[in-house]
């Protein structure tokens, strides 16, 4: 299958799941919906294309109240995180994020919003094509925690109807970045 | 038997069955899951991933320690400490330990069905723990006190507003009976307990041998903060859990959210390998690995498939028991088809015996398991157990010990019974009424009347007219057909006498045995399997033709399996089972002949009803719609054509009538629906049932055996 049918497979599916999907022409665009949508402080864990690029400069210059360093005391109360991705599932719509650093699980498992840049040079077919990048994650650390991602979190424990963000974010943003990162090994 | 077991076990399926909320609560959400499930499979090959997961969960089972060994190097070498628990005591010693050892409070818990299934919070309790419970379905059963009544959705026998009184009792608030405000409110409650949790407990879908590495199928993303935000992290995996490589794990990931829940994917799949940061250390990882019967299961010839169960719970999902009584009534700790198994080797026979005799044997689990267990298979072999611990009672003991196994006496028996019938009868062929304590039997269904001459007495007499047949095919009729519905016999050699076909009908078969089998009586069976092969082979046939799919199932598949170490009967049986079908296969498949019954006159619009033996036992449900549309029949599809009637055999009669009668009702709704005038099926068994239903309740609708309408067709007649 082409990049571009992945693409759009990715996209169809990641918004039937309820994820909001939007292609930027480049970062500046991605930092304008983020400073609109956020609702409140961002949590910025240290991950390789958002030091590279100075994501923390660039949302705090869109006037929006980052916290870095240090997430566990701001965790419960910020509104939003805001990582990359390794790599993405067209098939399901998923995102890879590498999450072994506790940072980055602290960001996209307590705040309501989850923001993620994605290169859409990094959406590969399905799990069976992502089992070779497990196995190089596994290579370079016999210690790692992975998340695939697909939509918001959600629940249908009651009465069996679908509901939205019982645990985890309520809202799923993927901004698809053109020239982010082309590295499957990194955030 | 217990029969005081028994008898609380039936109480339990009337109050189930008179709280009709939760039977059409779970018959939407059946009819939902069926076609979700389909969407999400679309453009897979479900046989070929289900043929995958069987063999890579056989790999491991065949070569447990090696693998074990292999997982547990690795997950060590990662940081984690793995701990075996042969018995669910020690397990529960081990956690509850390590939790007094650190001074827990309290730990967090995100789905587990293996900590249900060992009472680990009873055991953290003890140990002046606090479990708490943060999947929303779990926390709802763990506030009312309750069990799971579903393997995916623990609380799906319960509703909103019940939901919202125990939430009220937790906040202290009137909550509103709103399902978003409930998942918010539960959002918030259980919000600080991970915060304040010393301890995080998670289950696991999978342990991967190659990386020590455990992977978490979940939709809600408390599993992700159960197991990130406190110090300790405990995993509680069943040993079944494991496989050989990340391909073997991406394939259960790939299939178990579909067949779960028809999900694509679900929310998170979280793959933890060894001890990752938290805070300023590493974290405390503890995989407990837990036997408790699993080795035992391993090791049995006959159930050991059940170990390659990936937990879905699809075969809930699909069981009209299930959707009749629910998982608490149908279950124990896990539910329905692999509960029963499950339930045997993890918590003992005694509390699995009622549970192996509730199911109806319809097989639609079968159809939809992942992991290609033979469900129907297992539980029937576990009621031969619980038939040889406990006995199977001291009518069915008679009757097919002493009576059964002894053709003549049987039969000169049933021609008895065809006389003294006569008083409730009055020479009618269908009993209405039956007096006193009978009358339960026809209370909800007719019942046909044992005919005066049985077939096996009038076939010498039926005319044939073949003068050089293209087969020779001997006909085994069956009980039903032989002393219930004799004049099938004379259909099915009016059809095939006409397409050039001899029938013989061996006098000397007998009863298949499938009474027997699935009472728990191997032994009978076994005799039965003896004789029936004799009999059947005498003649020398081309094939062996049924009209009714039970048997059918017996010739082919119960009576190569009965006689297999028997040198003599072993290759006689095989080719027994390899030369008989059903007669519709026949005609349509090896004669080709639906063209024989096409004369251009329109027929009637008929439904046909798949026999859960026909279809999910001899792969037949093609073949009769085919030869019915042929004859010029208007073919009308009903919902739900391949759900079971309820007839079951003994089980409609004594064993669950009352299940029976409720799985035939939503039969008799599907064929009302359905518009059409008559309904067909190729199972006398289901005959009996769905006439019944029928003619109880003065329905216009006809039901009729495919053969006998195909005869009609021939004759000129409607």
């Amino acid at each position: 299958m082409s990049e571009d049918q992945n693409v759009d497979q990715f996209i169809a599916a990641a918004v039937r799941v309820g994820a909001s999907v939007h292609r930027c022409d480049a970062i500046t665009t991605a930092i304008v919906y983020i400073a609109s949508h956020a609702g409140g402080a961002i949590l910025l864990p240290t991950f390789p294309s958002g030091e590279r690029r100075s994501l923390a400069t660039l949302l705090r210059q869109a006037g929006l109240e980052v916290i870095s360093g240090d997430l566990r005391p701001a965790a419960a109360t910020a509104a939003a995180g805001v990582t990359g991705a390794n790599f993405a599932l067209a098939d399901t719509g998923s995102v890879v994020l590498e999450s072994t650093a506790e940072d980055i699980r602290l960001a996209t498992t307590l705040p309501e919003r989850h923001f993620v840049l994605l290169d859409p040079r990094k959406i590969i077919a399905d799990g069976a094509a992502a089992v070779p990048w497990l196995r190089k994650f596994h290579a370079r650390s016999p210690r790692h925690f992975l998340a695939y991602i697909t939509g918001p979190s959600r629940t249908a424990d009651i009465e069996r109807v679908l509901t939205i963000g019982v645990h985890g974010p309520k809202e799923l943003h993927i901004l698809l970045v053109e020239g982010w990162s082309d590295d499957f090994l990194e955030v | 038997m217990s029969k005081q077991r028994s008898k609380n076990y039936k109480q339990r399926i009337d109050t189930a069955i008179a709280t009709p909320k939760l039977q059409e609560a779970l018959h939407r959400f059946a009819d939902a899951y069926v076609i979700a499930r389909q969407n999400a499979f679309a453009g897979l090959d479900f046989e070929q991933l289900r043929t995958d997961i069987a063999a890579s969960k056989d790999e491991v089972r065949n070569h447990h320690p090696q693998y074990l060994d292999e997982f547990t190097k690795n997950a060590q070498a990662a940081g984690a400490t793995v701990y075996y628990a042969r018995t669910a005591d020690d397990a529960n010693a081990y956690i509850a330990d390590l939790a007094k050892a650190r001074g827990v409070k309290l730990a967090v818990k995100s789905k587990s069905m293996a900590s249900e299934e060992i009472h680990l919070n009873k055991a953290l309790e003890k140990a002046g723990v606090q479990a708490l419970e943060t999947d929303l379905g779990e926390w709802i059963i763990q506030l009312a006190g309750q069990k799971p009544s579903h393997m995916v959705m623990p609380a799906i026998h319960m509703f909103k507003e019940e939901v919202a009184e125990l939430f009220s009792k937790v906040t202290g608030n009137q909550e509103p009976a709103e399902i978003e405000h409930l998942v918010r409110v539960a959002r918030e409650q259980l919000r600080q307990g991970y915060l304040d949790a010393q301890m995080g407990i998670t289950g696991a879908n999978i342990a991967v041998a190659e990386t020590g590495g455990l992977a978490l199928v979940t939709n809600e993303g408390n599993a992700r903060l159960v197991a990130t935000l406190p110090k300790i992290h405990v995993a509680l995996v069943g040993i079944e859990k494991l496989v050989p490589k990340l391909e073997d794990a991406a394939r259960i990931i790939q299939v178990l959210p579909k067949n779960a829940t028809g999900q694509l994917l679900t929310s998170y799949v979280t793959w933890i390998t060894g001890a990752v940061p938290c805070l300023d250390a590493d974290k405390e990882l503890h995989i407990v690995l837990l036997d408790n019967g699993r080795s035992a299961l391993a090791a049995s010839p006959h159930c050991k498939d059940a170990l390659r169960c990936i937990k879905c719970g699809a075969c809930a999902n699909v069981c009209p028991v299930y959707q009749t009584v629910g998982g608490h009534v149908f279950g124990h700790i896990y539910i329905s088809a692999i509960g029963i198994i499950l339930t045997a080797f993890f918590h003992g026979l005694d509390e699995a015996a009622e549970l192996v005799r509730a199911c109806i044997g319809c097989r639609s689990c079968v159809a939809v398991c992942p992991s290609n267990i033979d469900l129907e298979s297992i539980i029937l072999h576990l009621r031969e157990t619980v038939g040889d611990e406990e006995g199977i009672g001291a009518g069915k003991n008679l009757m097919f010990r002493k009576i059964m196994r002894n053709r003549t006496l049987f039969h000169t028996l049933i021609r008895a019974a065809s006389l003294l019938q006569k008083p409730v009868t009055g020479g009618e062929r269908t009993i209405r009424h039956l007096p006193l304590f009978f009358s339960s039997l026809t209370a909800w269904r007719t019942l046909p009347a044992i005919a005066d001459k049985p077939l096996r007495a009038t076939f010498a007499k039926l005319p044939q007219k073949v003068e050089k047949p293209r087969y020779k095919i001997a006909f085994f009729a069956g009980c039903a057909n032989d002393f219930l519905y004799p004049e099938l016999g004379g259909d099915l050699v009016t059809v095939l006498n006409k397409l050039g076909v001899a029938v013989s009908f061996p006098a000397e078969q007998n009863c298949c045995g499938i009474p027997a089998l699935y009472s728990g009586d191997r032994e009978t069976a076994v005799e039965l399997a003896q004789q029936n092969v004799a009999a059947m082979l005498s003649d020398n046939p081309d094939y062996v033709l049924t009209t009714c799919p039970t048997c059918s199932m017996a010739l082919q598949r119960d009576f190569v399996d009965h006689l297999r170490d028997n040198p003599v009967w072993a290759e006689k049986a095989e080719h027994l089972a390899a030369i008989t079908m059903d007669a519709c296969k026949f005609i349509a498949d090896v004669l080709q002949a639906g063209d024989a019954f096409a004369d251009g006159a329109a027929v009637g619009s008929v439904t046909y009803h798949d026999s859960c033996h026909l279809k999910r036992g001899a792969g037949v449900w093609e073949q009769p719609r085919s030869l019915l549309a042929a004859a010029g029949h208007e073919m009308v599809e009903m919902a739900h054509a391949d759900r079971c009637c309820g007839f079951g055999g003994s089980y409609s009669f004594t064993s669950h009538p009352a299940i029976a009668r409720n799985i035939m009702a939503d039969k008799l709704a599907d064929i009302e629906n359905s518009g059409a005038a008559c309904v067909a099926m190729d199972c006398p068994g289901c005959l009996l049932q769905i006439r019944g239903g029928l003619e109880k309740q003065d329905s216009k609708v006809r039901a009729a055996h495919t053969i006998e309408l195909l005869a009609e067709r021939l004759r000129g007649g409607q």
